[in-house]
């Protein structure tokens, strides 16, 4: 490394400064040199370089450097390497994505990402990857975007390329165009594995926003975890502390929880085999510090891919009780990770008992050394609540808060406050539970707790006279200015219902209370105002002292307190007190709306940039969708299963439906409801590649042969069919002379769940020269269906090739010739009777086809799979036929009558069977394999 | 996966003042806005004890850091990114300087901070590891190095 002799001696001032004035003095000194120099304006390239990076330094010093960002800008054009990347690091350093001067360098970027030297492209990419915004994507993004494609540029621009178009996408996602997401994923597969790590990054990011369009990212992830982790194909630079690429590993496990879990079994099958590999590598002992740690990052990533799968019961058994351990750990990193872990099990799992064996270390966690621990933990405990443990819990989070941490503490009592409300079993218990909390918490208490708290009380008749009581307790004491607040109020609408007991006569309530006003806020005071108007009404018997009060305070020096005093006082003294009683009517129940202690839990978290797939919270809240967007649909109105006074639960109601009022309100939130337009399936049948008729034809009703073929590749076919089942291999070959990378197939089955498809096998991702691979899917009827699967081929040659072939796999694969004599078929034909058991067509054939004659119409049906009684119909030309129809839950037996008149060229077609839609779809396919005629050379 | 921030700085042990050396950030903020998590995120740092887990929450993000004798690595990354593995991207870091500049010491990373930056951008882009093998990154530091003495000579 060169280095400037300037920069050496400034940086060696500054370090040898004693004094942060000597400091400054110093900068100061240089700042107006350089600020002289560049005025000059006679430097050299080396020089502007120099005062340039001693700008550098001053500004990460800390400093202000308001000038010398034109001559940074200026060194960008250099043509000096040196020279260059010292101006795009001032570039990245000094500027923002919106600073003023930057679409000065797009034209110099621009040029450098089209230079044929790759050093200077990196150079412009790392200045877009760390200041692009939205204006230079556009500018620059299909610069961006073809060094990345092009086959001819190098792995090291490439996976720059990548990383830049995230910084991109990020800033804006209009950037990322529909018909690159092919491309993109193909490049998952890049012999590089530099290249495979960008781009993985950059599909995660992706895949977010638009899960359908890059869901054959899904199969790569799950072959290429297979490939690093069972097959250990990883180049020995890519080991890190014998950990195979620790990063792509991570990257790979977190794609596949962004996927509800995969419906073919191989690919299960394939990630199970990597799951069970992770956990046998960790059972390793580590040989230091970074193994351990690479090790434990892929361990806990598997982790949670094993939870959110949630279908792999025996690996789930296994980590179960290993979480067990690691949340006693003598390590600091593995006993929070754990604890982590498990709240997420915790959020997923059908029962909690697993984590309730181990709910004393949990709790003890709350006393573990470290906050970070400490939070683990109560994220953790929060979770694990239910109605049976929520006792022993709730005490304990009471007990704990009283020494918790400050920081912690706010969020500890939200959390308890949800637990009691949620759980509670017992009026009773949650009243005391929930004033104990405000009491314990202090000043640590959001609005929103002491609010709910008075929702619960005034729309819970069972509530209402315990909590008066209780509270007056409280009152009476020294207490907490929250509960003075719920005090008053509840006391205000439900003080009457506890005026008869000792002590809690209306002049010893109103005691209470007054003697809180000296030491309340003003915005309290005013609250006991308000109880003190309704104390008029409920108790006349003390008016002449809520008089002397509202008389006080109409002197307060606080404008509301004096206006509210005035106007109760008013309302007090009026001649009739109609107006008092229906001013103070008792408080309506409030409405049944989201929580605001969820809400108010969920702000917190809301905002992160990765999807959450999962929140703190048991499995309930996470299988509500609107929890997971931040509310939940608690109803206000609790279920107490032993009630105070006595009346039936049934009455009470159970807690309530959510408003829809509620679900109205989120809709808007809802961030997967889009109005655009669902993205283009390429993989579908609106998508067929030209000629992909003629194989489909040819194989209509054959078993085996040539489905597709061009100079490049040919698509062969076998397949065979027996009952509801059918096996199809698929035969890729690469015709051409060099080698194919990335190949993928994708399949789209619109006739499912009537066709159910099963890939057993998945092609090889590369082809060489002349080579061939296949793949399996086993292809099941489970009832009537009129769509064949199409099936997409992509690879990349050069460019990306791809093609979208149909599959000829229809109803007939699954029909069998039956036997009747032609009475039993009268019998049958009778039995099952018309619609909707009969299905009948009339049509004629297409305009192009050119002819139709009895063998052609004979070959059709029994290709069909009818085996065709003669001498049932009078009419020998119509043909008659049975069959069976195979199905995965049983079997339909299907009649057949079809009337041509060749003359016309015209069919007409009758179809019953014994279950509903068959005739149907199968009338409408012979109908379409019918009208094409005998044009097909296969009759011929 | 964004690591916010990754900074770098010593803490004086006598005078538990902690001075900053470098800061690169992932995402835009204003310079009022990097200054209070800078202050915020270092006293937390500098407040923890030895063996203490590496990770702690910082409002609705995670710190992740890591002690080089007077040295401190912070990186500042979502709630949801995978924490032991932004330990090791540190880590990784750590190595290739050492690797680069032949065990690396502080007085390293001070006079010559503009290779500590173009390290890192080998690295690290968009706040992504972007090349977990050393000689890779290696490879391209000396080719930029050789360019660079190149034109010196000329």
């Amino acid at each position: 490394m060169s280095s400037m002799r300037g920069l050496v001696q400034f940086i060696a001032d500054l370090r040898n400064a004693r004094a942060r004035e000597l400091e400054e003095k110093r900068v100061n000194k240089e700042l107006a040199n350089i600020r002289q120099k560049f005025k000059g304006g006679s430097l050299n390239g080396y020089q502007k370089k120099k005062y340039v990076c001693k700008l550098l330094y001053v500004y990460i010093q800390g400093y202000d450097v308001d000038f010398g960002h034109l001559e940074a800008v200026n060194l960008i054009s250099s043509t000096k390497y040196s020279e260059k990347q010292i101006g795009y690091l001032a570039v990245t350093l000094f500027f923002h994505e919106q600073h003023e001067l930057l679409h000065l360098v797009v034209n110099s970027i621009r040029k450098d990402l089209l230079d044929h030297n790759e050093l200077n492209n990196c150079l412009a990419l790392h200045a877009v990857a760390n200041v692009g915004g939205r204006e230079m994507g556009e500018a620059l993004s299909t610069d961006v975007h073809r060094l990345l494609i092009s086959p001819t540029s190098k792995a090291f621009v490439k996976k720059k390329a990548a990383l830049t178009l995230l910084r991109l996408y990020r800033k804006y996602p209009g950037i990322v165009q529909i018909e690159w997401a092919e491309r993109i994923i193909s490049l998952m597969d890049d012999a590089d594995m530099g290249v495979t790590l960008s781009v993985t990054s950059l599909v995660m990011a992706l895949v977010q926003d638009k899960p359908e369009e890059y869901r054959g990212s899904y199969v790569k992830a799950a072959q290429r975890l297979k490939r690093i982790v069972v097959e250990n194909d990883v180049a020995p630079d890519y080991l890190y502390y014998r950990v195979p690429c620790p990063w792509i590993q991570v990257k790979l496990l977190r794609l596949l929880q962004y996927y509800p879990p995969s419906e073919d079994s191989h690919v299960r099958e394939i990630i199970r085999e990597s799951l069970q590999q992770i956990m046998n590598i960790a059972m390793d002992t580590p040989k230091n510090v970074q193994q351990n740690n690479a090790q434990n990052a892929v361990l806990f990533e598997a982790i949670n891919l094993l939870i959110h799968l949630d279908t792999e019961h025996s690996l789930m058994m296994q980590v179960s009780s290993r979480l067990g351990k690691y949340i006693q750990s003598r390590e600091t990193n593995v006993r929070y990770l754990g604890l982590e872990a498990m709240t997420h099990f915790a959020a997923r799992a059908e029962t909690l008992d697993p984590i309730k064996k181990h709910q004393n270390i949990i709790l003890g966690s709350l006393r573990d050394r470290d906050i970070s621990v400490r939070r683990k933990g109560l994220d953790l405990i929060y979770s694990m609540c239910d109605t049976t443990n929520a006792g022993p819990i709730v005490n304990e989070l009471l007990r704990y808060l009283q020494t918790a941490d400050y920081g912690i503490r706010e969020e500890m009592v939200l959390k308890v406050a949800i637990l009691t409300e949620k759980y509670a079993t017992d009026a009773q218990w949650y009243i005391d539970m929930t004033l104990k909390l405000l009491s314990l918490a202090g000043d640590h208490v959001n609005d929103e707790v002491w609010q709910r708290v008075i929702q619960i009380v005034t729309n819970n008749e069972e509530l209402q006279a315990y909590a008066a009581h209780t509270l007056l307790n409280y009152l009476k004491a020294d207490c907490h200015e929250s509960l003075v607040k719920i005090g008053c109020y509840v006391l205000g609408e439900f003080g009457h219902l506890i005026a008869d007991n000792q002590g809690s006569s209306p002049i010893e309530q109103f005691l209470a209370l007054q003697a809180k006003m000296i030491t309340s806020t003003d915005n309290t005071r005013a609250m006991i105002l308000s109880s003190f108007i309704k104390f008029v009404n409920l108790f006349p018997e003390i008016k002449p002292q809520l008089l002397h009060i509202f008389r006080l305070y109409s002197h307060s020096p606080d404008s509301e307190l004096q206006q509210r005093a005035f106007e109760y006082l008013s309302l007090a003294t009026l001649p009739t007190d109609d107006l008092l009683r229906t001013v103070c009517d008792e408080m309506p129940p409030f409405s049944e709306r989201a929580s605001i202690l969820l809400s108010r839990l969920h702000q917190k978290t809301a905002g992160t940039t990765d999807k959450k797939t999962w929140v703190v919270g048991g499995k309930d809240a996470n299988q509500d969708k609107k929890e997971v967007l931040m509310a939940q649909n608690t109803g206000l109105k609790r279920t107490f299963t032993t009630i105070v006074n006595g009346t039936n639960a049934g009455t009470n109601g159970t807690a309530a439906s959510p408003a829809s009022s509620a679900t109205g309100d989120l809709a808007g939130l809802d961030l997967s409801a889009s109005s655009a337009p669902p993205p283009p399936n390429m993989a579908s049948a609106a998508h067929l590649t030209p000629d992909w008729d003629i194989g489909y034809n040819r194989l209509y009703f054959k078993g085996q042969g040539v489905l597709f073929e061009d100079a490049q590749i040919q698509v062969g076919l076998r397949s065979e069919y027996r009952g509801h089942i059918g096996v199809v291999k698929v035969y890729i070959s690469n015709k051409s002379t060099f080698p194919i990378g990335s190949l993928t197939t994708t399949l789209d089955n619109r006739a499912a769940p009537n066709l159910k498809i099963d890939t057993k096998s998945l092609p090889d991702s590369s082809l060489s020269a002349a080579g061939q691979t296949q793949q399996t899917f086993f292809i099941e009827a489970h009832g009537p269906f009129t769509d064949a699967p199409t099936i997409r081929i992509s690879y990349l040659a050069g460019a990306l090739q791809a093609y979208t072939l149909q599959l000829p796999v229809l109803m007939h694969r699954y029909m069998e010739p039956s036997t009747l004599s032609a009475e039993e078929f009268f019998k049958r034909w009778r039995q099952i009777g018309g619609s909707p058991l009969e299905a009948q067509n009339t049509f004629g054939v297409v305009a192009k086809a050119k002819d139709i004659n009895e063998t052609f119409t004979r070959q059709t049906v029994e290709g069909f799979g009818w085996r065709i009684v003669d001498n049932v119909d009078p009419n020998p030309k119509n043909i008659v036929g049975c069959a069976v129809y195979h199905f995965a839950t049983g079997k339909t037996g299907c009649l057949l009558r079809l009337e041509p008149n060749y003359e016309k060229m015209m069919y007409r077609i009758t179809i019953r069977a014994t279950q509903e839609a068959v005739p149907q779809a199968l009338a409408k396919q012979m109908e379409q394999k019918l009208a094409q005629g005998s044009t097909s050379d296969h009759y011929a | 996966m964004i690591p916010r921030v990754l900074t770098w700085g010593s803490e004086h042990l006598v005078t538990a003042k902690y001075s900053r050396r470098l800061a690169k950030w992932f995402t835009t903020l204003s310079p009022k806005e990097k200054a209070k998590i800078i202050k915020d995120v270092t006293q937390l740092v500098l407040s923890r004890r030895t063996r203490m887990c590496n990770f702690l929450e910082y409002k609705d993000s995670k710190v992740v850091y890591r002690r080089y004798a007077s040295l401190f690595f912070i990186a500042g990354c979502a709630s949801t990114d995978n924490e032991l593995i932004t330990l090791e991207v540190v880590h990784r870091y750590v190595e290739q300087m050492d690797k680069y500049y032949g065990n690396v010491c502080e007085l390293d990373i001070i006079f010559n901070f503009q290779k500590a930056y173009f390290i890192l951008d080998e690295l690290l882009l968009a706040g992504e590891m972007q090349e977990s093998s050393k000689k890779n990154v290696l490879r391209c530091i000396s080719q930029q190095d050789s360019l660079e003495d190149m034109e010196v000579s000329y």
